[in-house]
C-alpha cells in the first residue's frame, strides 16, 4: 500500500495565530527561562491507503485541512517551501509515535477518511498516523536541538527527528515515516516446568515479571503435583502435570498485590516496644475497613452495595442511588505521565460504568503528589522533573475527562520532594443510576447465570499494557518496561458508554465489569465466581495487530474495554445497538457452572484452573511490623526574628505563595467542571470566582435542588511524626470540607485510598517493619475516627509498592492516605462557600486551637529555608471524634437551613491562612483578634493546623440564631469583614499581621502559574 | 397544543446532550435525545422534530480541528433533510461544540440574506483560543436587539460558562464581517461586564480573560440570514437555575426570573431555550 503525506500549518496573517507554536515557545519560558522569538508548528499525516495521491489531494480541505485557517500540501515537507516557510529556522524537530502506540488523531482521521471515501475497499491495514513538526526561529545559541527535543517527547512512545540549524540551511529536513509495526509470530502454549530449585522458582518469577514470592510460587508447584488434577487436565487434553505459560501468566495476574490486596490480608505480628503491645491482626482490611462498614450497614437502610463491586453503592433517594470509586495510576503516570494519567482517569470511569448493572459517570476528582515543580537539586536516573511530570498528568487528566463530558468537581495538589521518586495520581469518579430499572431489576445486584454469553466491548487487544497489573506491584527501575505504558483513547470509552447505558436501560446486560489490571484474565476470571465458572475462546478476542501469543491476549490491560454478560436471547438485540453505535462487541466466552476457568484457543484448552485455586489458592502473607516513635528534630518558631511590628505579615505572603497552599486555579480551570449542568459549588468561588473552594457540590437531577457533595482530605506530611495522625487527619478533613457545603453528616459515605512505599522487611527494605507498622496505626486510626463519624468506608484501592531505586540513593515517598467522602446535600439552594460576602460579616471559628505546630506547612517552609531545625513536635490530633461529629451536625444543619452562606476549612497554615483565603475570595479586608481561641501560643493560634476547625462568616442580623444554634459547641467571635483592603490579624493589643488582600491575591496566585502568560 | 419535538444529537463524544434535553423539557419542550445514526442511516427521519439541537462535547475527539469530523458527516450524509428542516422554517441550535459543527457544515452562517437556504460552504471557522488553553469561566454575553435571530428575543445580558479550547471565531476579510454585521447576524458578543446594560458590545478585541479566546470582534455567537439556525460557544444550558451560578450563595445570582418548572430560581440561560419553543407554538 502506498503511503501519502499531507501536511497542514496554520495560516499566516492578521489576527491569526499559530497557537500550537506559542504553547511551545510559552513554556520554554515557563519552565526553563529560556526565550524564543517565534515557533511555528506543522501538523503531519502519513495516509497507508490504497488511494492514489491524487485522489486524496482533491479532498484534503475535506478533512486534513480547515482552508479558512490552514495551509496544506501534499507529499511535500512545508518547511522545504519558501513560499509558507521564507526564513530558515534554528532548528526543527519532527515528532511521531512509535510503532504499536495509541495515535487518537489519526485513529479519528481514518475515521473521518471513511466517511469521505465511503465507497473505497478499506483494507483492515489501511490507516493513518500523525506527526507534529516545530520551526524555532530566534533560538538562543546554547540551546540545542538534541536538548530541545527532548522536552518535546517522551523517547518511551514517541521518536524525534531533528534538524539544527546548520542541517536547516542545507535543507535536511527532519522527516518521519510511516511507523510500521514488525510483524509478530504468534507462539503456541508452552509448557512451564516448576519441578526446579527454590532459586530457579524465584529466578523465573522475577524473569517473567511475575512479581510472585517463593511460596506463592511453591503453592503453584504443589498444585500441579496433584494427581486429580492430573487426571482432569488429561480429560481436556492439556499438559497435566504442570502449568502452560497462560496459567502461569493468568495467575500472577490474579494473585499480584494491584489485584488480591495481599499485604492488607496479611495476618501481621505488630509489636510497640513503647506500650508492651505484642499482637496478631488477621487482615487489616477485614479487621479495621471491613468489619467496621458492616457493623454501620445494620443500622442504616442506604448502604446498598459495599466493597464487593467495582464502586460502592449508596441509595441517595427513592429513585436514585450514587457510587463512587477512587483509583491510583502511580508507575505508569511516572512513565509516562500524559498516557498514565489519562488511562488512570478513563479507568476508573470504567469502573463506575462496571458497577452493578451500569451507573452513569457523573464526577470526577483529582489528587495529585507531586515533587516541588521549582525543584532545582539533583534528579535520579530515568526520573522526568517534577514540573514536567505535573504538566503532563494534567495534560492527561484534562483529555481524559473533558472528552468524556465529565466534570472534575474536587480535588489537590500536594508537593513533597520525596514525591519525585513516584508521584502519586489519584483519580477518582462518582456515578449515578436509577434504583430500578425498566425491567424491575435493582440496578445495583448483577444477575448472571450460566448459559449467559460474555462479550468484550470497546477496544481491542494489543501489545500495549502486557503486564500492568504484576508491574504496578514491583518498585521502578531502571528497565522498567515501556508496555505497561498506554495512552487513552476517550472517544471509543465515549462511544461504548453511551451504548452501554442504553444497553442497561433496554434490560440487556446481565453482568458488566470493565477490564483493567489482569485484563480479560481478571474481568472474565472475577464475574466467573458468580456462575462458577467459564469457557473462553482466545481465538475470537479482536486483536490491534496479528501474533499475540494467548497468554498476552488473556492478561493484556488494553483500555477501553468492557466485559458484558449477555443472556442469549439478547444477544441480536445487543449486536444491533454495538452498530449503531459503532462500537466493537464481540462474543469471547461463556459462562458456565463447571467450577473452572476453562480456556481454550480455538478447540485447544490452554489453561484450565478450578475457580476456587484461581481466587482462594493465594497463600496468606505472614509479615512482621514494630513502632517506634519517630523523633525529628523539634520545630522551635519562636527562635526566629520577626521584624517589630506586623512580624507575620511577611511570613503569611511566604506562606500563600507556599506551593501546598498556593492557587492550583490555571491548572484546575483547565478542567471542565460544569458539564452536564449541575455544578453548585465549582472548585473557585467567590467574587472574581478564584478563592478556593472546599468541596464540590452537584444537583445532578435537571431541575431538581436535591444536591450530592463531593470532598477530599489528605495530608501526608503528617506520616513524618505519625502515620496514624495522618490517617485522623486526612478523614477529619474531607469531611470538614463536606461540611462546609452542608452535607448530611448522617448519610455520607468514604474511600479510603492508601498509597504507601514498600513494607515488606527485605534486604532492599531494611526499614519494612516500622512501614508496615505506619499501615497499623493509620489502619486503627481510621477504624477509630470511621466509627466515631459513622461514616463507613465503601471502597478503597491501595497502592504498596511506592518507592524508587535501592540503597542510599532509594526513595520512599510519605505513607498517604486520600480520604474521599460523598454523601447527601439536602437543596443545593441552601449551601455555603468560602468567600467572605460583605462588610459588616461576623466571623466566628469553629473549633478550638491547641498547642500542635509539629509537621505544619509552617515547619516545613522555616526548615526548608534553614529559619529552623526541623519540623518536629505535636502533630494535630482528634482525641474525641464522638464529640467533634456532633459540631459538625450542627454547623453542616446550620448551612442548610440558610442561617449561614460562608464557611472555610481551617487546615494548612491554621486561622492565618484561612483568613486570608476567605478576603481574596471576598476582595474584602478583615479584622480578625486570635486572643481567646485557646491557650495555646500566638504561633499555633495563628499558624497551627488543629483538626476540626472552621471559618465561618455570619450576617449579623443571623448572629443571635448562629449562636443559639451552636449552643454547647465550641464557637469564638474573631472579628469582622470590614471595607478596609486589609487583613488585620491580632493577639489582644499585639497586631500580627497587617497585609493588602491585593497582596494576598498576587502571592496566593503567582507561584503555580505555570501557564506562560497569554501572549 | 402539543409540545414541540426537540431532537437533541448524541454519540460520538457529543457530551451536553442530557442537559440540552432537560432544558428543552422544562420549558415546554418535548426533548429526545437521537443518535447521530439514526439519522443517517434514515431509522429514524429529522422531519419527525420541529427544533434541532447540537450539543457541546468533542465529537471525535476534535482531533483535525473541532466539530469537523462531525459535520462531515452531517454535510455529507444529512444534506437533504438539514436544507429542508430550515426550509421548513424549524429551528437549528448548536452550542459550543455543536456551534463548531454547524460553522464546518457551513450552515452557519451561511450564504446571504437574497438566498438564504443552506448551501453547505465553509465561510467561518472556529480555531484555537488565544491562549492555548482549554478553559472553563464564565462570562459576561450581550445580545443584538436588533438581530433576526429567534432565539435571541428580548435577551439583553446573561453571564454563562465557556468550556472550550477551541473558540476563536474568524472570517477571512473584515467585509465578511461587515456584511454579518449590517443584517444584525452577529447575534452575541463578549462584553465588559462593568459596561452598562445595552453598551457593551464593541468590535475592538477585549483583553483576556473578559474575552476569553481572541475572538474577532468579540463574537460568541451568530445565526443565520433566516434567523433560525443560531450557534455560540458559550452554555446558556448550564445556567438554567439560578443555583448553577457561582453569584448564588453571596445571593447575587442575576434575575429575577420565575417560572412554573423553578419558581424564583429560574437561571437566565433558559429564555433562550424557551423563544425556540414559543417560536415554534407560534408558528404552528
Amino acid at each position: 500500500m502506498a503511503v501519502t503525506r499531507v501536511e497542514v500549518t496554520p495560516k499566516q496573517g492578521e489576527g491569526m495565530r499559530d497557537v500550537r507554536g506559542d504553547v511551545v515557545r510559552r513554556q520554554l519560558m515557563a519552565d526553563h527561562n529560556i526565550k524564543v522569538d517565534e515557533v511555528r508548528s506543522i501538523n503531519g499525516f502519513l495516509i497507508k491507503s490504497n488511494l492514489e495521491k491524487s485522489e486524496i489531494t482533491e479532498r484534503v480541505d475535506d478533512l486534513f485541512s480547515d482552508p479558512i485557517i490552514e495551509d496544506v500540501l501534499t507529499n511535500t515537507l512545508f518547511l522545504s517551501s519558501s513560499e509558507h516557510f521564507p526564513t530558515s529556522p534554528d532548528a526543527a524537530i519532527t515528532i511521531g509515535f512509535k510503532p504499536g502506540v495509541t495515535d487518537n488523531p489519526g485513529s479519528a482521521a481514518y475515521d473521518g477518511f471513511k466517511t469521505l471515501f465511503p465507497h473505497h475497499d478499506h483494507q483492515s491495514d489501511a490507516s493513518i498516523s500523525t506527526y507534529h513538526t516545530y520551526a524555532f526561529f530566534g533560538l538562543p545559541d546554547d540551546v540545542t536541538v538534541e536538548w530541545l527535543a527532548s522536552t518535546l517527547h517522551n523517547k518511551l512512545i514517541q521518536r524525534a527527528v531533528t534538524a539544527d540549524a546548520k542541517g536547516c540551511l542545507n535543507a535536511q529536513w527532519p522527516s518521519i515515516d510511516y511507523p510500521e509495526k514488525p510483524p509478530q509470530i504468534r507462539t503456541p502454549p508452552q509448557r512451564m516446568d516448576l519441578e526446579i530449585s527454590d532459586e530457579e522458582l524465584l529466578s523465573l518469577s522475577e524473569s517473567g515479571l511475575l512479581a510472585l514470592n517463593l511460596e506463592e510460587m511453591k503453592t503453584i508447584q504443589a498444585h500441579y503435583r496433584d494427581e486429580a488434577i492430573h487426571q482432569s487436565r488429561a480429560a481436556v487434553g492439556i499438559v497435566a502435570d504442570a502449568p502452560t505459560d497462560v496459567e502461569l501468566e493468568c495467575l500472577a495476574q490474579t494473585w499480584s498485590e494491584h489485584c488480591k490486596h495481599k499485604i492488607f490480608a496479611s495476618k501481621i505480628h505488630h509489636i510497640d516496644p513503647e506500650t508492651g503491645e505484642d499482637s496478631v491482626i488477621d487482615s487489616i482490611f477485614k479487621t479495621h475497613i471491613m468489619k467496621p462498614t458492616h457493623d454501620m450497614q445494620k443500622e442504616v437502610d442506604w448502604l446498598l452495595s459495599v466493597f464487593h463491586d467495582n464502586s460502592g453503592v449508596i441509595a441517595w433517594d427513592d429513585d436514585w442511588s450514587v457510587c463512587m470509586k477512587a483509583e491510583t495510576h502511580n508507575s505508569p503516570s511516572a512513565l509516562d505521565p500524559y498516557g498514565g494519567a489519562m488511562t488512570g482517569i478513563v479507568g476508573v470511569n470504567r469502573d463506575i460504568l462496571g458497577t452493578g448493572l451500569g451507573a452513569r459517570p457523573i464526577a470526577n476528582t483529582d489528587v495529585f503528589c507531586f515533587g516541588p515543580p521549582n525543584w532545582e537539586g539533583e534528579l535520579p536516573d530515568n526520573l522526568f522533573h517534577p514540573s514536567r511530570v505535573f504538566r503532563g498528568v494534567h495534560a492527561g487528566v484534562r483529555v481524559g475527562g473533558n472528552e468524556s463530558g465529565i466534570p472534575t468537581v474536587n480535588g489537590a495538589i500536594v508537593f513533597d520532594d520525596r514525591y519525585i521518586g513516584k508521584p502519586l495520581v489519584y483519580c477518582g469518579t462518582v456515578g449515578i443510576m436509577p434504583r430500578t430499572l425498566p425491567d424491575g431489576r435493582e440496578s445495583h445486584i448483577k444477575t448472571p447465570t450460566a448459559g449467559d454469553i460474555v462479550y468484550m466491548v470497546g477496544g481491542r487487544v494489543g501489545y500495549d499494557g502486557i503486564h500492568g497489573a504484576t508491574f504496578s506491584s514491583l518498585e521502578l527501575t531502571e528497565e522498567s518496561p515501556s508496555s505497561a505504558v498506554q495512552i487513552g483513547d476517550p472517544i471509543t470509552q465515549k462511544k461504548m458508554l453511551d451504548m452501554v447505558l442504553e444497553a442497561r436501560d433496554a434490560g440487556l446486560i446481565s453482568c458488566i465489569t470493565d477490564n483493567g489490571a489482569g485484563g480479560l484474565s481478571s474481568s472474565i476470571g472475577e464475574m466467573a465466581t458468580y456462575t462458577d465458572g467459564c469457557e473462553i475462546d482466545l481465538a475470537k478476542v479482536p486483536l490491534k495487530q496479528p501474533g499475540l501469543s494467548a497468554w498476552e491476549i488473556l492478561v493484556s490491560e488494553s483500555q477501553e474495554r468492557m466485559t458484558i454478560a449477555v443472556r442469549p436471547e439478547d444477544c441480536a438485540a445487543f449486536d444491533a445497538m454495538a452498530q449503531l453505535h459503532e462500537v466493537e462487541a464481540t462474543p469471547v466466552a461463556t459462562f458456565t457452572n463447571t467450577g473452572m476457568f476453562h480456556v481454550k484457543y480455538e478447540d485447544e484448552t490452554v489453561a484450565y484452573l478450578s475457580i476456587d485455586f484461581l481466587h482462594d489458592g493465594v497463600p496468606q502473607l505472614q509479615l512482621e511490623s514494630e513502632w517506634h516513635t519517630p523523633t525529628p528534630e523539634l520545630f522551635t518558631p519562636e527562635t526566629i526574628s520577626l521584624p517589630e511590628k506586623a512580624g507575620h505579615s511577611n511570613l503569611l505572603l511566604r506562606m500563600l505563595a507556599q506551593p501546598n497552599i498556593a492557587s492550583k486555579e490555571s491548572w484546575v480551570r483547565q478542567y471542565d467542571h460544569e458539564v452536564i449542568a449541575q455544578t453548585v459549588v465549582k472548585p473557585f468561588v467567590g467574587v472574581e470566582r478564584d478563592g478556593p473552594g472546599d468541596a464540590g457540590v452537584i444537583a445532578p437531577i435537571h431541575g431538581d435542588p436535591h444536591g450530592l457533595v463531593i470532598s477530599c482530605g489528605i495530608a501526608p506530611r503528617y506520616s513524618d511524626l505519625d502515620a496514624g495522625a495522618m490517617a485522623a487527619a486526612s478523614i477529619d478533613e474531607a469531611v470538614r470540607n463536606a461540611v462546609c457545603a452542608g452535607i448530611n453528616v448522617d448519610k455520607m459515605a468514604g474511600l479510603d485510598n492508601f498509597c504507601w512505599p514498600d513494607s515488606i522487611e527485605s534486604v532492599k527494605t531494611p526499614d519494612g517493619k516500622y512501614k508496615l507498622a505506619q499501615l497499623v496505626r493509620a489502619n486503627r486510626e481510621l477504624e477509630r475516627v470511621c466509627r466515631a463519624y459513622r461514616l463507613p468506608c465503601v471502597s478503597g484501592k491501595d497502592s504498596m509498592k511506592n518507592d524508587y531505586g535501592t540503597g542510599e540513593k532509594k526513595i520512599s515517598i510519605p505513607p498517604t492516605l486520600l480520604y474521599s467522602v460523598f454523601g447527601d446535600q439536602p437543596d443545593v439552594r441552601f449551601t455555603a462557600t468560602s468567600d467572605f460576602k460583605k462588610p459588616g460579616e461576623i466571623v466566628y471559628l469553629v473549633g478550638v486551637s491547641k498547642e500542635e505546630l509539629g509537621a505544619s506547612e509552617l515547619s516545613f517552609m522555616l526548615r526548608d529555608s534553614g529559619e529552623t531545625n526541623g519540623i518536629g513536635g505535636q502533630v494535630p490530633l482528634l482525641p474525641n471524634p464522638e464529640i467533634n461529629i456532633t459540631t459538625y451536625r450542627a454547623l453542616s444543619t446550620a448551612i442548610q437551613s440558610g442561617l449561614i452562606r460562608t464557611a472555610h476549612d481551617c487546615s494548612e497554615g491554621g486561622v492565618a491562612v484561612a483568613a486570608a483565603e476567605m478576603c481574596i475570595g471576598g476582595r474584602v479586608g478583615a479584622d480578625i483578634d486570635i486572643d481567646g481561641t485557646g491557650d495555646a501560643s500566638v504561633w499555633s493560634r495563628l499558624w497551627g493546623e488543629s483538626l476540626g476547625r472552621f471559618l465561618v462568616g455570619v450576617q449579623p442580623e443571623n448572629e443571635a440564631d448562629f449562636i443559639k444554634w451552636m449552643t454547647g459547641h465550641p464557637i469564638t467571635i474573631l472579628g469582622t469583614v470590614t471595607e478596609s483592603e486589609n487583613l488585620t490579624i491580632s493577639d489582644g493589643y499585639d497586631v500580627l499581621i497587617d497585609v493588602e488582600t491585593n497582596s494576598m491575591v498576587e502571592a496566593w496566585q503567582k507561584t503555580l502559574d505555570m501557564t506562560g502568560g497569554v501572549a | 397544543m402539543a409540545a414541540p419535538k426537540v431532537a437533541v444529537l448524541f454519540g460520538f463524544g457529543i457530551n451536553c446532550d442530557h442537559e440540552t434535553a432537560a432544558v428543552f423539557n422544562l420549558v415546554g419542550g418535548d426533548a429526545e435525545r437521537v443518535h447521530v445514526n439514526h439519522f443517517v442511516s434514515g431509522t429514524r427521519s429529522l422531519e419527525d422534530f420541529e427544533i434541532l439541537a447540537v450539543p457541546g462535547g468533542f465529537s471525535f475527539g476534535d482531533h483535525l480541528g473541532s466539530g469537523r469530523l462531525m459535520g462531515n458527516r452531517m454535510r455529507f450524509a444529512l444534506r437533504e433533510q438539514l436544507h429542508a428542516f430550515v426550509a421548513a422554517g424549524k429551528p437549528i441550535i448548536g452550542i459550543c461544540n455543536g456551534f463548531q459543527v454547524l460553522v464546518k457544515t457551513g450552515l452557519l452562517p451561511g450564504p446571504d440574506a437574497q438566498n438564504p437556504l443552506p448551501d453547505f460552504v465553509q465561510r467561518a471557522s472556529l480555531t484555537l483560543n488565544d491562549s492555548g488553553r482549554y478553559e472553563d469561566r464564565w462570562v459576561t454575553l450581550e445580545f443584538d436587539a436588533e438581530s433576526p435571530c429567534i432565539w435571541t428575543k428580548g435577551i439583553e445580558r446573561i453571564d454563562c460558562p465557556v468550556r472550550h479550547g477551541e473558540g476563536k471565531f474568524v472570517m477571512p476579510s473584515t467585509t465578511d464581517f461587515d456584511a454579518l454585521a449590517a443584517n444584525n447576524q452577529l447575534v452575541v458578543r463578549y462584553v465588559d461586564p462593568s459596561t452598562p446594560v445595552g453598551k457593551g458590545m464593541t468590535d475592538q478585541p477585549l483583553p483576556f480573560p473578559l474575552s476569553p479566546n481572541g475572538s474577532m470582534r468579540n463574537i460568541a455567537g451568530i445565526c443565520d440570514a433566516t434567523g433560525l439556525v443560531f450557534g455560540l460557544m458559550p452554555h446558556p444550558e448550564a445556567v438554567y437555575a439560578k443555583w448553577l451560578h457561582p453569584d448564588h450563595t453571596r445571593n447575587t445570582a442575576p434575575g429575577p426570573l420565575t417560572s412554573e418548572a423553578l419558581g424564583e430560581w429560574e437561571g437566565e440561560g433558559l429564555q433562550l431555550f424557551r423563544n425556540a419553543v414559543e417560536y415554534v407554538l407560534g408558528n404552528r
